[in-house]
């Protein structure tokens, strides 16, 4: 990347994008819909990124990408890799259609949604991405969201698209090693990475890296790979950490920490609980219990 | 055929010996009206289909929608049949069609598409930005109005289109939209702007006719490879396409835009000759018929209904019709410049534009555009509500609106709802 992108401090995507650039290298052409990254990297006539960068509408980021692959594999340039580098709100919601119709026809595609939770460019405004428990602006204080985010990796692995993964800047050798393995496969690939916000999280900007890091560790976040069907978790804790230890470091679960709430944090505990005991079932191992692995 | 050329049954052998040969001869002296052509019997929507195959457009995305489907259809078959060398995506929804039309043409390629009504109406947020991305893609649209639901041949969805910035052709025959889907990729490409060919639904989408089919040599003698200008996808050059424009260089965008669209009438007039010389049919902005100094009222119109409007005003030596063919930009010019040429007189003659399309306004779509193109001088111009959601506007219907009496200012006239 060219210096003088203007990401907030501590945000996910300045710190996920140099890394995805470098990997990529030069014949890489990204498709960016209205999210952070498209005012981070540039407003006209600059380009941060050494590639070229296709600012697109919304809802479209998916679709555009196929029409600049066509066209990109009509004129023998096949080895150039497209891809779209979109957030939560235009991959969750305004543009799943889109991200749908691509993935059904496994488009030659790389995907990657840095997921910060809401839409944050605009503001802070709840997005279907917007966590159990969490304050934003449409959800405003006292109150807080109290409907359960999309299951994302549910829905693109029944696309049966060759791969699927999450992955986050707190452990960024895998997610070195998925932009690489994604590069080099063919077909719809989707990384969905956890954004850490200061602005929207209400973090403090020094600390993204180790709340992302609480993520992965309490199973909030956890990191696995779906790989023609077949699950791979990549990271598994080696002692169970109460989610609690994650939500109190963002402001923006401040309202779980108050007034009798903490039944809440219970359920997000519960949620994370069940999540990582199927995820488990689906690597194959056999458990009906929360389970240290060793 | 002429009728009397038909052998019955009371004709001698003689007889019908020479007139098997006059038969013969006539099919000669036919085929040999445009050399490097074929005749064939072909529906609306599958001339468009053949338009867009001699064009040698190589991207096609696409979404079914009565009654533009067929054209996608044909299309496809021609593709798996070997016949057209372009790639053809199935996409999600008419936003997702315009949305990779859009990333195919800034990747380089020449992309064709069609769709309809809600289909329009949908991709409407893309049409936009195709435009203002100054991206020369040619697309038909057989159109149809919006709500109450109805598949049927109306204008309102392309005229609602007007302010996205594409330019607009309304044909009236299959023969047209062949003819006008090659001549659109050549003014797209010149001024990088969008075109939208524009068929009646059913009426013309759906019926056969003669058509020429050019011969694709002939084709490729008058329409080049789309130029490369530098400006698109470049893995060599990279750059961003699209990014955040700030208020102190915006307005130099649609500058250099309004100086291009202003460049498209006489572009379309330009083409059109070009045409003439390559094919030996001659089209421009518009087509007048029966205008004259003695001329009392012209009607002004849109596609297939200038065609029953020639057979009526054969029995009306004194009307004449105004059929416009670049609806957008208007054709100012051309008609003030023919008007001036046949000595129209606002005093004398009436205009009586023919809408079949309803915007929500009192006036339609024609009318209003009529009204500014001749804005300052005094003519009298009368709209009409016509055919609406598809009604059949029949000779009857038009002697109709002939005859009726005009009074001396401007009327809204529903021909069917008096």
């Amino acid at each position: 990347m060219h210096s003088g992108a203007v990401g907030c401090r501590g945000c996910g995507w300045s710190m996920i994008a140099r890394h995805i650039s470098s990997i990529l290298g030069e014949d890489t052409v990204y498709i960016v819909p209205a999210c952070c990254f498209s005012i981070i990297v540039g407003q006209y006539p600059m380009n941060a990124m050494k590639g070229n960068v296709v600012h697109t509408l919304f809802a479209a980021a998916a679709s555009t990408a196929t029409g600049i692959r066509a066209a990109l594999d009509r004129q023998g340039k096949e080895h150039a890799t497209v891809v779209v580098l979109a957030g939560d709100g235009s991959t969750f919601d305004i543009g799943l259609a889109s991200v749908s119709g691509a993935a059904a026809r496994n488009e030659n595609i790389l995907y990657i949604c840095n997921n910060n939770g809401a839409y944050m460019n605009t503001g802070i405004q709840s997005s279907t991405a917007t966590p159990y428990g969490a304050s934003t602006t449409t959800d405003p204080i006292p109150d807080y969201k109290k409907t359960w985010p999309k299951d994302l990796m549910g829905i693109m692995t029944s696309h049966h698209i060759p791969y699927v993964a999450t992955a986050s800047p707190a452990y960024m050798e895998d997610f070195r090693n998925k932009i690489k393995k994604a590069k080099d496969m063919q077909g719809f690939r989707m990384i969905m990475v956890d954004g850490p916000c200061p602005a929207g999280h209400k973090t403090d900007p020094s600390k993204s890296i180790s709340v992302s890091r609480l993520a992965v560790d309490t199973n909030l976040f956890p990191l696995y790979e779906v790989e023609n069907q077949r699950y791979t978790i990549n990271v598994k804790p080696n002692q169970k950490i109460p989610v609690e230890k994650c939500l109190e470091l963002q402001g923006r679960f401040g309202q779980l920490f108050k007034n009798g709430n903490s039944a809440e944090i219970q359920k997000i505990q519960d949620h994370a609980d069940e999540g990582w005991i199927e995820l488990l079932k689906k690597e194959g191992i056999e458990t009906e219990e929360y389970r240290i692995l060793e | 055929m002429p009728d009397q050329m038909t052998p019955v049954l009371s004709d001698s052998k003689e007889k019908i010996q020479q007139k098997e040969s006059d038969i013969k001869m006539h099919a000669e002296r036919e085929q040999s009206k445009y050399p490097n052509h074929e005749q064939q019997i072909l529906k609306g929507n599958f001339a468009a289909a053949e338009g867009s195959k001699l064009s040698r457009a190589g991207f096609i995305p696409a979404y079914p929608i009565t009654p533009q489907t067929t054209i996608i259809e044909a299309i496809a078959a021609k593709i798996h049949r070997g016949e057209m060398d372009a790639t053809f995506i199935n996409m999600d929804s008419e936003h997702a069609v315009f949305a990779a039309a859009m990333g195919g043409a800034m990747a380089g390629e020449r992309v064709f598409t069609a769709t309809s009504g809600q289909g329009l109406f949908y991709a409407h947020e893309v049409l936009h930005a195709i435009a203002h991305f100054r991206l020369p893609i040619v697309m038909c649209n057989v159109g149809r109005p919006s709500i109450p639901w109805n598949i049927w041949s109306d204008q309102s969805d392309s005229i609602a289109q007007r302010d996205t910035g594409w330019v607009q052709y309304y044909g009236e025959s299959g023969q047209e939209v062949l003819d006008t889907i090659i001549q659109s990729y050549l003014l797209a490409e010149e001024l990088d702007v969008p075109v939208m060919v524009v068929l009646d639904a059913f009426y013309q989408s759906h019926t056969s006719e003669n058509v020429w089919v050019p011969s694709q040599d002939l084709v490729d003698k008058f329409l080049p490879p789309r130029p490369e200008k530098g400006n698109g996808i470049d893995l060599a050059h990279p750059k961003s396409l699209g990014g955040m424009v700030s208020p102190e260089f915006y307005e130099d965008f649609n500058y250099s835009y309004w100086k291009d669209i202003n460049k498209v009438e006489d572009l379309t007039n330009e083409i059109g000759q070009k045409f003439k010389s390559t094919f030996d049919r001659e089209y421009g902005a518009i087509e007048a018929i029966n205008i004259h100094p003695g001329t009392k009222k012209i009607l002004v119109t849109l596609a297939t209904i200038t065609t029953t409007a020639r057979g009526v005003i054969k029995h009306h030596p004194d009307v004449g019709i105004l059929k416009i063919r670049l609806f957008k930009p208007f054709p100012k010019k051309s008609i003030l410049n023919h008007f001036e040429a046949k000595q129209i007189d606002p005093l004398k003659c009436k205009l009586l534009t023919v809408d079949r399309n309803f915007l929500g306004d009192n006036e339609g779509a024609l009318m209003q555009e009529m009204r500014r193109a001749l804005y300052g001088h005094k003519y009298q111009i009368h709209g009409v509500y016509a055919g609406l959601g598809g009604k059949d506007m029949p000779p009857d219907t038009i002697e109709k609106i002939i005859v009726r009496e005009l009074k001396d200012t401007d009327e809204i006239i529903w021909i069917d709802n008096e």
